[in-house]
């Protein structure tokens, strides 16, 4: 009863939906929380041509750049598709985008349409007209929004389209047979670095192999709710493969999840770690608050779900395997985990529906699976929802990857692994400094598995280039193998695990990235500094390691011959390293690249050991030695 | 075959006691007025499950003992556990097998009262040729007469309401705790018919082996033949997939504490101790027999479920008039017809436009 629709291109894609979804509701809307607005994909396909028809009228080309700014929202959808049928590609963000962003954003992908959502955007982007020379028309998508300065309404445009195509107009159908798998459907610039952003340029062959490859079995019964930014790669994908199969995707927001989740009882949910966290401390609180005997079931059965699922996962071979385990010892293994397996099982079966399905409602009930991605899943968090018989299915990309690379499906689920990856996809393992193949390779015993390295990717999702920078194109891709930036190894039941980044690129728990360099170096500037680096990859903001320049505080008071462990715990240089941190980054800096936490380290790095022979920090390496100090750091990082 | 020392001790009887006011306390925690309430707006389901229940299940257990010639204390039980009304379990099963828990809330509920006329009509009459039969033993052996004890029975089951109707009340006032005795009184029922079957084992060794095959398939039996007959019972009469699958459980697992309390309660030496045998027998096998039937349930049930559950969501967030139209050739043929299987007035009227 599963059927998923395919086609060449997304404009056309959106046709096939209509025709074969028709009336069913494609998207809704929250208006209360008992009361939904949902739009049919007929409906949605129609206003989509209108208002295609509209922006042709306007003079929008096929292959151009048209802005999008805006969150989560019918229209913004309605939006995507009339792009997509012009034969157009959106330059997506959301509200939350800077001025100067936006500045560099419209300029750079030569933006003479841009939606915008609301209101307050539409007076931010007029207020920056002068600076952008490019920017023809803007349209307001808010249909209770008053506009001002020649703005158009997203309505009268479509109404100007609905107009022409009464009277025959059928340029989009041309257009919409038009579009060629390699043409752009959307380019995304990437968010939060320091430097300038860089347009990821994904095309409508991506998008499609992104559809067609990623494992799940739904059909028009499944309900998805949707609370991740649609300007963020992976929410769109998933968005795309729910059109795909016929399902409703529900408009949620993080303030209303646990309402939602009740109300809409999803059958299929992606989000991102912080999601779960967020979920999972809400039903340990459940938990706690709730009655001393209920709490005591709770452990019984979380306790014995732990165990079932344990000997399942050994029998069924779906364990994370890091190493190579022989065979006897496997067999010798085998029948004691069938021994307690077929122990737990009667217990399990009665707590599991006596106590756990009480928590499962707690997520909405009906939950068949769930996808998480764009950031770590912590392990603690990832074994919980398994345990509770929530199945979370763990995925690995990256923007320039649209983004799924590899993702565990539920018929294979093993904790602490990324999956296997996506078909069609290949994926290399790279010594980092050597560059040799690590895996797949026959000099290495196993293949190669079990090996760490950088982790290339070839596949049809990977992105055509970064736009206007053919030169940091050639670097990222060589010979079409993408190279990610992040350490990873494949087990030994051939499922990735990632392991880290070799690139200093620090993906915050929000999915903002941020450059550690331009930021390291300015602090390296104070006198009181040696050496630091940044970290908070996977964690909510950033925090550094520094090395301060032990001389400096002998001439402000502090004794000559007070060890180094006393100096760095001296409250005067705790001080003043706070206040340099506070001088060296106070211009220019956004919010969340605000350093909120330090530790100085007494030793200072040395060339060979944590410097390169350029100087340069071995990230990885100080990562792994100062691992204690870090976890310390974020140990106080409310969830 | 006879039991030389009572099956159950003194404090045997008090634990089982004990158990059967945890079990129907409860039961009565998980009720509301309002699901007395919901007998009424589904009678047709319920009047159906009502012929299952009180109809089908005694008759089956009459033909059991009588195919297979039961000693007639065993054969007294099967029936009067055939008579007896559904209780929570079925709910808890149902839920797991994709079937409308609604319907089995007021099944059990429209069951437990109507039990207090049923049963002793139903027992009277299946019974009557077993019961002369130990009366005419007795009387030979001189040890007395023997009858169905008709008011014993009505009252044990008058008896049994009472933690019901606390549960109830604990319900109203102090929700929390209720649902911790709705929890408890599961986990009570597992542990106390492992604990009876453990001594049974223990101190009466041998009785496994000297129990006569035939009563082992009659206490299997008894519950499979009632799930079968009330899924196909209840789709020849046109009921969806969603009620047939609840008033399959509903028929097959009865309230088996009610069962130990009317024995208890009503029956004497010599035929109470093998009447208590059987029900422990019915009771073990029917978790068994019931879990395994719930997983066949709940795969074939997916789909109608899905159907029924994106339907009902629809209305409630769209509007009680908002009607899904499927794309052609998504829904079965049952379905068709009503995807809503019923229960949402709005997608109905769709069929009829």
């Amino acid at each position: 009863m599963s059927k998923r629709i395919v086609a060449e291109n997304l404009a056309l894609f959106y046709r096939e939906a209509a025709r074969c979804y028709g009336d069913l509701p494609a998207f809704a809307t929250r208006k209360r929380a008992l009361e939904w607005h949902p739009v049919s994909y007929r409906k949605l396909y129609e206003q989509g041509l209108d208002l295609a028809t509209g922006l042709i009228e306007l003079g929008v080309n096929a292959r151009e750049h048209i802005g999008l700014f805006g969150d989560n929202r019918y229209e913004w959808m309605l939006a995507d598709y009339a792009v997509q049928f012009c034969g157009a590609a959106d330059v997506p963000r959301g509200t939350d985008v800077t001025d100067s962003e936006l500045v560099y954003i419209i300029n750079h992908a030569g933006i003479r349409f841009a939606f915008v959502e609301t209101v307050e955007l539409q007076k931010r982007v007029l207020e920056l007209r002068d600076q952008l020379p490019l920017l023809k028309e803007i349209i307001l998508m808010d249909p209770n929004g008053h506009t001002e300065n020649g703005v158009k309404k997203l309505v009268d445009v479509l109404n100007l389209g609905s107009g022409l195509r009464i009277e025959g107009d059928r340029r989009t159908e041309d257009r919409m047979t038009d579009i060629k798998p390699e043409d752009l459907f959307t380019l995304i610039y990437t968010s939060g670095t320091t430097g300038t952003p860089k347009g990821v340029m994904l095309t409508h062959s991506n998008i499609i192999s992104q559809i067609k490859t990623l494992p799940g079995i739904h059909n028009c019964n499944d309900r998805v709710l949707s609370i991740l930014p649609i300007w963020h790669v992976f929410e769109r994908v998933i968005e795309m493969y729910t059109i795909s199969f016929g399902g409703c995707t529900y408009y949620s927001s993080v303030k209303t999840l646990g309402e939602d989740l009740r109300n809409v009882e999803p059958t299929f949910m992606a989000s991102a770690p912080r999601v779960w966290e967020k979920l999972h401390e809400r039903i340990i609180k459940g938990v706690k608050s709730s009655h001393p005997v209920r709490q005591i079931l709770f452990h019984i059965a979380y306790y014995l779900s732990k165990q079932f699922k344990a000997s399942e996962y050994y029998i069924t071979n779906r364990y994370l395997k890091l190493q190579h385990q022989s065979r006897w010892k496997h067999w010798l293994m085998l029948p004691l985990h069938i021994l307690r397996w077929v122990m737990v099982l009667p217990w399990y079966g009665f707590f599991n529906v006596a106590v756990l399905e009480r928590i499962r409602l707690g997520a909405g009930g009906a939950l068949k699976t769930t996808i998480s991605g764009g950031g770590a899943l912590p392990a603690e968090i990832d074994q919980f929802f398994n345990n509770v018989g929530i199945p979370v299915l763990e995925g690995y990309g990256m923007t320039e990857t649209s983004p799924v690379i590899s993702v565990r499906p539920s018929n294979n689920l093993i904790v602490g692994t990324v999956g296997p990856p996506l078909p069609e996809t290949q994926i290399k393992i790279v010594d980092p400094v050597s560059g040799n193949v690590m895996y797949p390779s026959d000099q290495f015993p196993y293949g190669g598995r079990g090996i760490k390295g950088e982790i290339w990717i070839k596949g049809p999702q990977v992105m055509k280039g970064y736009y206007k920078e053919p030169e940091l194109t050639k670097q990222t891709i060589k010979k079409g193998w993408l190279k990610t930036g992040d350490l990873g190894m494949i087990t030994h039941n051939n499922c990735l695990k990632i392991l880290g980044r070799c690139k200093a690129t620090i993906v915050l728990s929000n999915g903002e990235n941020v450059e550690p360099e331009p930021i390291e170096m300015r602090l390296q500037q104070s006198q009181y500094i040696d050496h630091c680096m940044l970290v908070g990859q996977d964690k909510k903001f950033i925090s550094a390691l520094i090395v301060p320049v032990l001389s400096e505080f002998h001439q402000i008071g502090i004794p000559v011959n007070s060890g180094k462990e006393l100096i760095v715990n001296h409250p005067e240089v705790q001080k003043i390293i706070r206040e340099e941190i506070r001088r060296m980054t106070s211009n220019g800096s956004v919010r969340y690249q605000q350093i909120k936490d330090f530790r100085l380290l007494p030793d200072g790095f040395q060339v060979g050991e944590e410097l390169t022979n350029l100087h340069k920090l071995k990230r990885h390496v100080i990562q792994e030695k100062y691992n204690h100090v870090i976890e310390e750091l974020f140990a106080s990082e409310s969830i | 075959m006879e039991f030389s020392t009572q099956l159950l001790y003194a404090h045997d009887q008090i634990l089982l006691a004990l158990m059967i006011f945890v079990i129907m306390l409860g039961m009565g925690a998980s009720l509301t007025i309002d699901d007395f309430k919901a007998v009424a707006r589904s009678p047709r389901g319920v009047f159906i499950g009502f012929l299952s229940q009180f109809g089908l299940m005694p008759l089956i257990a009459f033909s059991i003992a009588t195919v297979f010639n039961f000693h007639p204390a065993f054969a007294i039980s099967l029936i009067l556990i055939g008579c007896l009304p559904g209780g929570t379990t079925s709910n808890m099963f149902t839920y797991f097998a994709r079937g409308s828990v609604a319907l089995s809330i007021s099944m059990t509920i429209a069951s437990t009262l109507l039990a207090l006329i049923m049963m002793p009509i139903l027992l009277g009459f299946y019974t009557s040729g077993f019961t002369a039969q130990i009366n005419a033993e007795m009387q030979a052996s001189g040890t007395g007469t023997f009858v169905i004890p008709t008011g014993n029975i009505v009252s044990s089951l008058i008896l049994v309401l009472i933690p019901v109707l606390l549960g109830m009340v604990i319900r109203r006032k102090w929700p929390d705790w209720a649902k911790t005795a709705e929890d408890t009184a599961g986990f009570v029922g597992i542990i106390v018919i492992l604990y009876l079957v453990f001594t049974a084992f223990t101190r009466h060794g041998s009785l496994f082996l000297k129990t006569p095959v035939e009563v082992y398939i009659g206490a299997l039996g008894l519950g499979l033949i009632g799930f079968f007959f009330g899924y196909w019972f209840s789709r020849a009469v046109g009921m969806y997939p969603l009620f047939q699958r609840a008033i399959s459980l509903e028929t097959g697992i009865q309230n088996g504490p009610v069962a130990f309390a009317v024995i208890l309660l009503s029956f004497h030496e010599p035929v109470q101790s093998q009447m208590l045998w059987l029900a422990i027998l019915y009771s073990t096998f029917i978790v068994i027999t019931s879990s395994f039937i719930t997983l066949v349930f709940r795969s074939r049930g997916q789909f109608d479920w899905d159907v029924y559950k994106n339907v009902t969501i629809h209305n409630r967030l769209f509007g009680k008039n908002y009607v899904t139209s499927y794309p052609q050739g998504f829904l079965t043929k049952r379905l068709i017809n009503d995807p809503s299987q019923g229960t949402s007035p709005a997608q109905k009227r769709s069929v009829a436009q």
